[in-house]
């Protein structure tokens, strides 16, 4: 089965790297201690079981005999307490707020595994799966510079397939694991991943048949309609449940007269997000009514309770809103003028960033479109702030303890560090509101701290929310049973097989 | 002899030069804002500042300019060229793995342009204004103007997925298992439209080249005491019009040569072949300075070699020229 993974990704360190395109290929040789049912409940993987303590502050695992590590040594509770404690912990660019509870792994015995927490973390419970904290073998890692194990690009797990080969700028092939734990599993020899820069040869290596599965996107938005009407192909929108994420605006309340709540709400109200959808999305997603993710609803979490932006009389609001502001309209017709850092990872970004510049326009905002390259990116929005407005898109994970506390949290306001809480929000009652629902055991009274939450950030306005985006897969007809969970392509393909 | 102490010279006034664009490159570099810290750390997301303390101290970003150029001259002199943090790989074997189908697509594209640029141009001016000039002229105008990735494209529309006769990209068929001829005839297979749509430029540019030098020298004076002594035309042509009308194709040639190295971005790209062109593009934009470094060191000892055999062949071709 060739699976094509764009673009290839620069190392296989699935543990201390969370870049999108790495996981497709980790997850095959990776597990976790649990996967997730469709309703996204967590099942039994290499856990059997599990405990949450009354007091929420230990979890019990109790671990699946006659499972071994690619190289031959058994799983025991030792490679679960040493992979927490000193390889996630210590690397994984989430654990600051993944495991920032975690204070130790007990092992009574080689089958249990005891996760020590200092305060209830309810959002780990979702979390347990290879792609978010994967379990590495011990004896790999132990008495070496994690960072520099050469099992970085030569991963070692207990997954369905083996790391075989790594052709720099073509592929990675994965081999069949015959001692794989799940009987009679996987079906496929090998999985390809192959690596092709040029979105039209992606397209083309579909139609032809060489390549059988694309996810993620990795087909551009405007072919996808050709490949609907191709009879060897066929997509879906399944298996992306567990990947929220939000196109959005990020506005420096630093740089007046974006300090004024007003003018971030007649931004947020000037932006038709059903053009962006149809024009830049090619219809891949909804418009995004607040801070959360759609995605939230099947947990309870997401709520459109909030301060609705996209209304018939929008425009009118904005104008008033900015009138209000004291930013009259100029002899040019504009009011101001701004900055908007265009998003370097591909040009949907500039298109978008072209329809803003449109959209603004209309209210008498001027918009100059500045376009660098990614590390220069970077470097100006999130060290030095030097920005006005950036068009990030964010991640949400699979608990709003990532995408909110990350960007909105007062403490979240990290001077060098990229993707966090860059547009100086900070709200105390807010910062509250967070804390207490990140420590919440309670799912009803964690749904409506959250509720609470987003109805806040709505009013606020520290950010402005475009696209709930939705991920494309597009697959050869021929290959059968690709998307068996809500992790779709970022859990490992074991029970795919290919028609001859 | 004097070959010899010629080519040592040659040799030892070569180093200043490229302990220069060492130097230059380093300096370059520097300049570019962000680093590579923080291109991974953005690619993964978010990350804590002692993370990324944490991986500027490992990639030695922390040191000062001073340092960090010692470390890389002394690391230089070792003939090591470093690692690549962001790849987990040594910039060595990264480069070395690409260095095969680099040069495999450019000497392709590159030999074939060259080669039948002259043939064409040789043909276009002997029978000039005639049917055949027209034709190779009008091609080579066509050629010359078409954008290379467009080209291949539509080549991919039309020979992968129109009539199903070759691979859309790659540079062999992953997992096939080839051996021996069958793996060769597979490779040969990939390269095809690849070396096609890198060479056509360039062969409309030497046919072109080739047509006019062939028509400045026949108008010279030692072509007409040449028909005076009663040499046939084609003695004339291959004797002595052809030696001196290769004269400028070889400086061209000798210039463009230095991009072998490079590869092209937009066709290895397109066709996805595993080249060097992207590597270097990759190392730019995530700030990957130890490799790239190793790639524009490289660039720059080749173009000095290259300079060396361009002289060495304008030497055999004109004899007037000394060594």
């Amino acid at each position: 089965m060739v699976m094509i993974v764009q673009p290839e990704p620069s190392t296989l360190a699935h543990y201390a790297v969370t870049a999108g395109n790495i996981p497709p290929i980790a997850t095959q040789i990776y597990e976790g201690l649990a996967t997730y049912d469709w309703d996204q409940n967590p099942q039994p993987n290499l856990a059997t079981s599990w405990e949450i303590a009354p007091d929420g502050k230990s979890i019990t695992f109790k671990l699946r005999e006659g499972v071994v590590f690619h190289n031959g040594k058994p799983f025991t509770s030792a490679d679960v307490q040493f992979s927490f404690m000193e390889i996630l912990k210590k690397y994984h660019p989430f654990a600051p707020l993944l495991l920032a509870e975690l204070t130790g792994v007990d092992t009574p015995d080689e089958k249990t595994a005891v996760l020590l927490l200092a305060n209830p973390a309810p959002y780990l419970m979702k979390a347990l799966a290879g792609r978010d904290l994967p379990i590495m073998c011990k004896s790999v890692f132990e008495g070496t510079q994690i960072l520099q194990n050469p099992s970085a690009n030569k991963p070692i797990g207990t997954g369905p397939f083996k790391f075989g080969q790594w052709d720099r700028g073509q592929f990675v092939r994965l081999d069949r694991n015959d001692k794989y734990w799940k009987p009679g599993l996987p079906y496929l020899d090998h999985i390809i991943a192959r690596f092709i820069p040029d979105a039209a040869t992606r397209s083309a290596a579909l139609e032809t048949g060489e390549a059988h599965f694309a996810g993620y996107s990795a087909v551009n938005y405007a072919d996808l309609a050709r490949m609907k009407t191709n009879p060897i192909l066929d997509t879906t929108m399944k298996g992306y449940e567990m990947t929220p994420a939000l196109s959005v605006l990020e506005l420096n309340a630093k740089h007046p007269p974006l300090d004024k709540k007003e003018v971030r709400q007649a931004i947020a109200y000037a932006i038709d997000r059903k053009v962006i959808l149809r024009d830049v999305m090619y219809g891949c997603g909804k418009p995004a009514t607040g801070p959360l993710s759609s995605l939230f609803k099947t947990v309870g979490f997401y709520t459109d309770d909030v301060r609705n932006y996209d209304v018939p009389d929008r425009l009118k609001i904005a104008n008033k809103l900015l009138d209000g502001a004291g930013l009259p309209r100029g002899a040019n017709g504009m009011r101001f003028g701004m900055h908007l850092e265009v998003n370097s990872f591909g040009e949907q970004w500039l298109r978008q960033a072209e329809y803003l510049k449109q959209a603004l326009a209309i209210v008498g905002i001027d918009l100059t479109l500045r376009s660098e390259d990614t590390a220069t990116w970077l470097r100006r929005v999130y060290t030095d702030y030097d920005y006005d407005i950036n068009e990030p898109f964010l991640s949400q994970g699979v608990d709003p303890v990532y995408g909110l506390n990350k960007q909105y949290l007062t403490s979240q306001i990290r001077k060098g560090v990229t993707f966090v809480n860059d547009s100086f929000y900070a709200n105390l009652e807010f910062d509250g509101i967070l804390n207490e629902a990140m420590r919440e055991q309670d799912h009803d009274k964690r749904a409506v701290l959250y509720k609470k939450a987003q109805q806040i950030l709505a009013e606020d306005c520290p950010l402005v929310w475009l696209i709930d985006v939705q991920y494309v897969s597009v697959f050869n007809r021929k290959l059968h049973d690709h998307t068996t969970g809500p992790l779709g392509t970022q859990q490992a393909f074991e029970r795919a097989w290919l028609e001859t | 002899m004097r070959f010899a102490r010629y080519m040592g010279y040659r040799l030892v006034t070569a180093l200043p030069v490229i302990l220069g664009i060492i130097v230059l490159n380093f300096l370059l570099i520097h300049l570019a804002p962000g680093d590579a810290a923080s291109v991974l750390a953005g690619e993964s997301g978010a990350a804590t500042p002692e993370y990324m303390d944490e991986l500027r101290h490992k990639f030695g970003l922390d040191q000062s300019l001073g340092m960090q150029f010692l470390t890389y001259v002394s690391n230089m002199a070792h003939f090591n060229l470093g690692y690549s943090y962001r790849n987990d790989a040594d910039v060595s074997s990264l480069i070395i793995e690409r260095l095969w189908p680099t040069s495999l697509l450019m000497l392709t594209a590159f030999g074939t342009a060259v080669a039948l640029g002259i043939i064409l141009g040789l043909v276009a001016a002997t029978g000039r204004n005639s049917w055949r000039d027209n034709i190779i002229s009008l091609i080579s105008l066509v050629a010359y103007a078409t954008p290379g990735f467009w080209l291949g494209l539509m080549m991919i529309v039309i020979f992968s997925i129109g009539l199903g006769w070759l691979p859309t990209s790659g540079f062999d068929t992953v997992g096939a298992g080839h051996e021996g001829w069958a793996e060769v005839w597979d490779v040969a297979r990939h390269l095809v439209m690849p070396a096609v749509s890198l060479a056509l430029f360039y062969l409309a540019l030497y046919a072109r080249l080739m047509r006019a030098s062939v028509l400045e020298q026949t108008g010279m004076d030692y072509v007409t005491t040449a028909r005076a002594k009663g040499q046939t035309e084609r003695r004339i042509m291959t004797g002595h019009v052809l030696r001196n009308a290769l004269l400028p194709i070889v400086t061209i040639a000798g210039v463009q040569a230095g991009n072998l190295i490079g590869g092209s971005i937009v066709v290895e790209t397109v066709f996805g072949w595993p080249g060097i062109g992207t590597l270097a593009f990759n190392a730019l934009q995530s700030r990957d300075l130890n490799l790239l470094l190793a790639i524009f060191f490289m660039s720059a000892c080749l173009i000095v070699i290259i300079n060396l055999i361009v002289d060495v062949i304008y030497v055999m071709l004109d004899p007037r020229m000394e060594i």
